[in-house]
């Protein structure tokens, strides 16, 4: 129990170290391991239990996260995105990797480990910064998807390689035939679970189907990390995955603690040879792919912040890269020092995420890009309505203002949304409303009305000082906010107190109200 | 690679433990039995599996965190209301069965020795498998349960003792010990007095129980209130303090119970418990199981048959016995007929400890293996009866009620306190945001009765309407809530996973459901599931803001 107690004792203080920064707890965790380990106090109970099941377990949450619901609106833009960012970052970082004097297996090791970026962080970044459903973010989340399918297809091919050709083409037929499993029970089976008459049955089920798969694919002579993947996504159905996730949080939680915290004793005090390969390594993740994204994610019709932002999202290594490296050491094929290069540039890369997606970076590069708005070419001048990022929730109020010969613009950053309105021929201005070069180009201060259905409170701020004496009107869900719009001169629209008059209506149709029931 | 060892363990556990459990649920066998089967199986029939360290290490983790949850159930005032009445109950009962098994060995033939060993294995009961079977009807918060749980730990003091004379007693001791599932204290020397390992003992909780009672107070809400908003460090640090403490009662001679149990009740005083508990609750469902798995694989029944007769006798003792000895005594402690029934038979059978004792006697050559397959079937057979008797345990009670063979012990049998009934056809809230607080209010106004659920305690206080704290998604809360009898629940919640699960459900129960539809790209999925009514606030916000337009006179 001492090992135990050291290894969670050093993970809560990374946490709070984590939560006092505001950084990701992954690259704390590691930190912690690599304190231990220099102070020589490696404790060795547990020490496989927790590096085998993390992984397992990692990789299995990892499967039951790929749902491509959350980026389906911006499916096809995700896959070209995903497809040339994994391809070139792949080449990119191979190249690197032989320059930097690693042998060819090596370098194809950390070729794959680089072009996966951060599920963990990436969403839990959106989340806290409540961004999750925000055109970009769904760019960046159906990119992680991607990065991390073709990351766990190709991981069986390359073990394979050594063994020639014929074995890796083995390898992946193998691996098609434990997707096809893991697909026929995505569809057919997996609501089963939902019937469950306790969450002890439903936890007992989702960890058997997890061994099931892992069993399975040691018959199949693949990686273990393969069946606990496509164990995940065998229960990645909506809303199964719900479910799934809701009884093994805290299971992954603490396991995932114990995982990083080891990994980073395992990795151990690395020499200077390796900080510098995993400096240059990293440098390139976090140079590179940003403007790769950014550049693709432009051509197909995204405007400059949310392309920015979705290239800056995704530049740092995944803990799936760790495993990666994990897996590598334990068959042998990599070296230590791989290894640590593999874990130091994950480590690096994920510590600087939260610092490149700040506001004043992404600012910062809209300033120096030159492609920051597009807008049609007819803006009215004055006297004119402002919509400011509404989306296709809009779309009907659009259509009334229109249908009464309202003079319109509107500002969005959504591609979707914005072919729509060129294809109507709608005024229109591609970029991102808090932006106050977009704001003069909309003629916002000469406006009659703003509508502002923006939802960060600082930009919100922004554009009431910008457009002071034109009435804006400010959409916001808690009443709480509407004080501070109202002391800056905005109208505040709260939404919420107009959806419970909604769903009250509703109900008061369905249910004859009690009250009436007793005049009758 | 023997590095995914482990991996081939606990896949064949878990896989044994699903398919014996879903087997079981079809007959309605008590979970804790179809572990214990599961593990019958792998380990003495098939031989699949031995008991090996990382097992060992699993199933110690298991009982910790177990006993973590109790004590994160327990608020001091309900122990402070119990603990006489435990300690009185508890040291009556264990002098009374110890005494019964002493005679009753001696009469069926065995050494005295041997006799004294078999008193001890039937005098303890297993605080893990009637946790457990309390949890599962969510009784621990009850009268009953409370007592049963004082009374165990008090046992669980007694054993502390117990093993600290035995390992000293048992020559090869140690080597028992290593191989028993539970970690005994290591101070276990020679020769020390019963009297100086008592005071050890009661010093050793009193200085944990002074420090967790201090620090509850003064120390953790602080940093505990800081970290409350971000999930997994708040969760981290709490089993980091639980795991700080078994260290402590490792030190100081305690078991690793207690001072999992002293690290939960200093966290059940903290605001954020019930959240806590939801975290926790998984984990202890995943290495109970392990445990109880463990438990059947060590299990050896060969050579019971000769033992037949001793090992009627003896269950007869634990399943009768015990709960004799607890029924005489609780009613002279005021507790209802009801209440020290029910008590009394949660009991019933034997524990954990049993088969440590067990293996002590056979290093200290005190028992043959036939012995000792005789302590597995008596600990076989009452936990699976008692974890029948418990799951129905108001059937019974009201059964034997009936044949007034319970007014011998004179207990009063006046009408119980009434608890309130559930609520019906009645809205449940689910998440107190601007949305969910306007809708409270609205149904209010409208004479509905109402349950309101969220997570977070400040949110609910002085609500003038049913109120659960915890998570809605739980099937626990939802049960509470009375949801199947709902007339309407409605989710102002904005979390994605909930609001689907929620869907699911009441779609699944057949009650009528409202969910927010918080970003217009969820309307697709949840309308796929079946949702009576979506809010979708952001369309109703954009005609609001079309109405602010007309009044503006910006059209007509």
């Amino acid at each position: 129990m001492q090992g135990l107690a050291l290894l969670l004792a050093g993970a809560a203080i990374a946490y709070a170290v984590a939560h006092w920064l505001d950084l990701p707890a992954v690259p704390l965790l590691l930190l912690t391991g690599l304190g231990f380990a220099a102070l020589g106090i490696v404790p060795a109970e547990l020490l496989e239990t927790s590096l085998v099941l993390g992984a397992t377990l990692l990789l299995f949450a990892t499967g039951i996260e790929l749902n491509p619901r959350r980026s389906r609106a911006q499916r096809r833009i995700a896959l070209r995105v995903g497809t040339i960012q994994f391809v070139l970052l792949a080449a990119a970082g191979f190249v690197a990797a032989v320059a930097l004097g690693f042998g060819r297996l090596e370098a194809v090791y950390l070729a794959l480990a680089l072009t996966a970026s951060s599920t963990l962080v990436v969403i839990r970044l959106l989340q806290r910064r409540g961004q999750l459903f925000e055109p970009f973010a769904r760019l960046a989340v159906g990119v992680l998807l991607l990065q991390d399918l073709l990351v766990l297809l190709l991981i069986p091919v390359v073990t394979k390689l050594p063994e020639g050709i014929g074995a890796a083409l083995i390898g992946l037929a193998a691996t098609l035939a434990l997707i096809a499993l893991a697909f026929a029970l995505h569809r057919w089976a997996s609501t089963r679970i939902l019937r469950a008459r306790d969450s002890e049955t439903t936890l007992l089920i989702v960890l058997a189907t997890l061994f099931v798969f892992i069993g399975i694919s040691d018959a199949l002579g693949l990686p273990l990390v393969t069946g606990a993947f496509l164990g995940g996504v065998a229960l990645s159905r909506f809303p199964v995955n719900a479910a799934v996730r809701t009884q093994l949080a805290s299971i992954g939680d603490f396991f995932s603690a114990l995982f990083y915290v080891t990994l980073g004793a395992l990795i151990g005090v690395p020499s200077g040879a390796v900080v510098l390969q995993a400096v240059v390594l990293a440098a390139l993740v976090v140079l590179l792919t940003p403007p790769l994204v950014t550049i693709i994610a432009e051509r197909s019709g995204f405007s400059g912040r949310p392309a920015i932002e979705a290239g800056l999202l995704l530049a740092q290594t995944s803990e799936i890269s760790l495993v990666v490296g994990l897996y590598g050491l334990i068959a042998g094929q990599i070296g230590d020092d791989v290894f640590r290069v593999i874990a130091l540039v994950t480590l690096i890369t994920m510590v600087l995420t939260p610092f490149v997606t700040s506001d004043r970076i992404v600012w910062r590069l809209m300033r120096s890009h030159p492609l920051r708005a597009r807008a049609t070419a007819r803006i009215p001048s004055s006297g004119h309505i402002v919509l400011l990022g509404s989306g296709t929730t809009g779309m009907p109020l659009l259509e009334t203002l229109l249908a009464t010969g309202q003079e319109v613009v509107v500002v969005d950053d959504d591609p979707v949304v914005i072919d729509r309105l060129l294809e109507a021929d709608v005024p229109c201005i591609r970029g991102d409303a808090s932006d106050l070069e977009v704001l003069r180009r909309a003629n916002a201060d000469r406006a009659r009305i703003i509508s502002s259905t923006i939802r960060r409170p600082r930009d919100n701020r922004r554009l009431l000082e910008f457009a002071r004496g034109v009435t804006v009107l400010v959409r916001v869900f808690d009443e709480r906010d509407a004080g501070w719009i109202r002391e800056l001169g905005g109208v505040p629209v709260v939404y919420s107190e107009a959806a419970a008059e909604e769903m009250l209506k509703w109900f008061d149709n369905v249910f004859t109200p009690v009250a009436a029931r007793r005049e009758s | 690679m023997e590095q995914f060892e482990i991996l081939r363990q606990l896949g064949l556990v878990v896989l044994g433990a699903t398919v014996c459990l879903l087997a079981a649920r079809l007959v309605r066998v008590p979970a804790i039995m179809a572990y214990i089967v599961a593990g019958l199986v792998l380990g003495p029939v098939t031989g699949l599996l031995g008991s090996t360290e990382s097992l060992e290490q699993f199933s110690e983790l298991g009982i910790a965190l177990l006993l973590f949850l109790v004590g994160l159930e327990l608020s001091l005032e309900s122990i402070r209301g119990v603990g006489r009445s435990a300690l009185v109950a508890g040291i009556g009962q264990v002098v009374f069965t110890a005494a019964l098994g002493f005679g009753a060995s001696l009469l069926l033939g065995f050494e005295p020795a041997a006799a004294a060993l078999f008193a001890l294995a039937v005098t303890f009961s297993s605080t893990v498998v009637v946790v457990k079977l309390l949890d599962q009807r969510g009784d621990l918060g009850r009268l009953y349960g409370r007592i049963a749980v004082g009374v165990l730990l008090v046992q669980d003091l007694v054993v502390v003792l117990v093993l600290t004379l035995l390992t000293g007693l048992g020559t090869a001791g140690g080597a028992a010990a290593a191989e028993a599932p539970v970690p005994l204290p290591d101070d276990g020397g020679t020769g020390r007095g019963v009297v100086e390992s008592l005071g050890r003992a009661f010093a050793g909780m009193t200085v944990l129980g002074a420090v967790a009672f201090a620090a509850a107070r003064w120390v953790l809400p602080r940093p505990f209130g800081w970290l409350a908003r971000s999930l997994e460090a708040f969760f981290i640090w709490s089993l980091t303090w639980c795991f700080l403490f078994i260290i402590a009662a490792e030190a100081l001679g305690l078991s690793v119970e207690i001072g999992a149990f002293i690290a939960g009740v200093s966290l059940a005083q903290l605001p954020y418990n019930h959240e806590l508990r939801r975290r926790v609750q998984p984990l202890v469902n995943f290495f109970i199981a392990v445990f109880f798995v463990t438990l059947g694989i060590h299990m050896e029944l060969g050579a019971a048959a000769d033992y037949w007769l001793a090992a009627i006798v003896l269950s007869a003792i634990v399943l009768l016995g015990k709960p004799l000895a607890l029924m005489t005594i609780l009613p002279r402690l005021g507790y209802s007929e009801r209440t020290s029934f029910l008590s009394s038979i949660t009991l019933g059978q034997i524990s954990e400890f049993s088969f440590i004792v067990g293996a002590l006697g056979l290093a200290a050559g005190l028992l043959d293996d036939g012995v000792l397959s005789l302590i597995g079937v008596v600990g076989i057979v009452t936990i699976a009866v008692s974890s029948y008797l418990v799951t129905y345990n108001d059937r019974v009670y009201d059964a034997i009620a009936r044949t007034g063979v319970l007014r011998w012990f004179g207990a009063e049998t006046g009408p119980e306190r009434s608890e309130p009934g559930p609520p019906r056809g009645h809205v449940v809230v689910v998440g107190l945001n601007a949305l969910g607080r306007r809708l409270l209010r609205a149904f209010l106004e409208r004479g509905e009765q109402v349950v309101v659920i969220d997570t977070d305690p400040s949110k609910l206080e002085g609500l003038p309407a049913t109120i659960i704290l915890g998570n809605a998604t739980d099937e626990a809360v939802l049960a509470e809530a009375n949801v199947a009898e709902a007339k309407l629940l409605v989710s102002a919640l904005q979390i994605e996973d909930a609001n689907a699960l929620l869907a699911y459900r009441c779609h699944a129960l057949g009650v009528p459901v409202s969910i927010h539809a918080f970003d217009p790209a969820l309307i697709g999925d949840l309308e796929e599931i079946g949702v009576d009514h979506l809010i979708v606030s952001k369309h109703d916000g954009i005609r609001q803001v079309a109405a602010e337009l007309r009044r503006a006179g910006v059209t007509a």
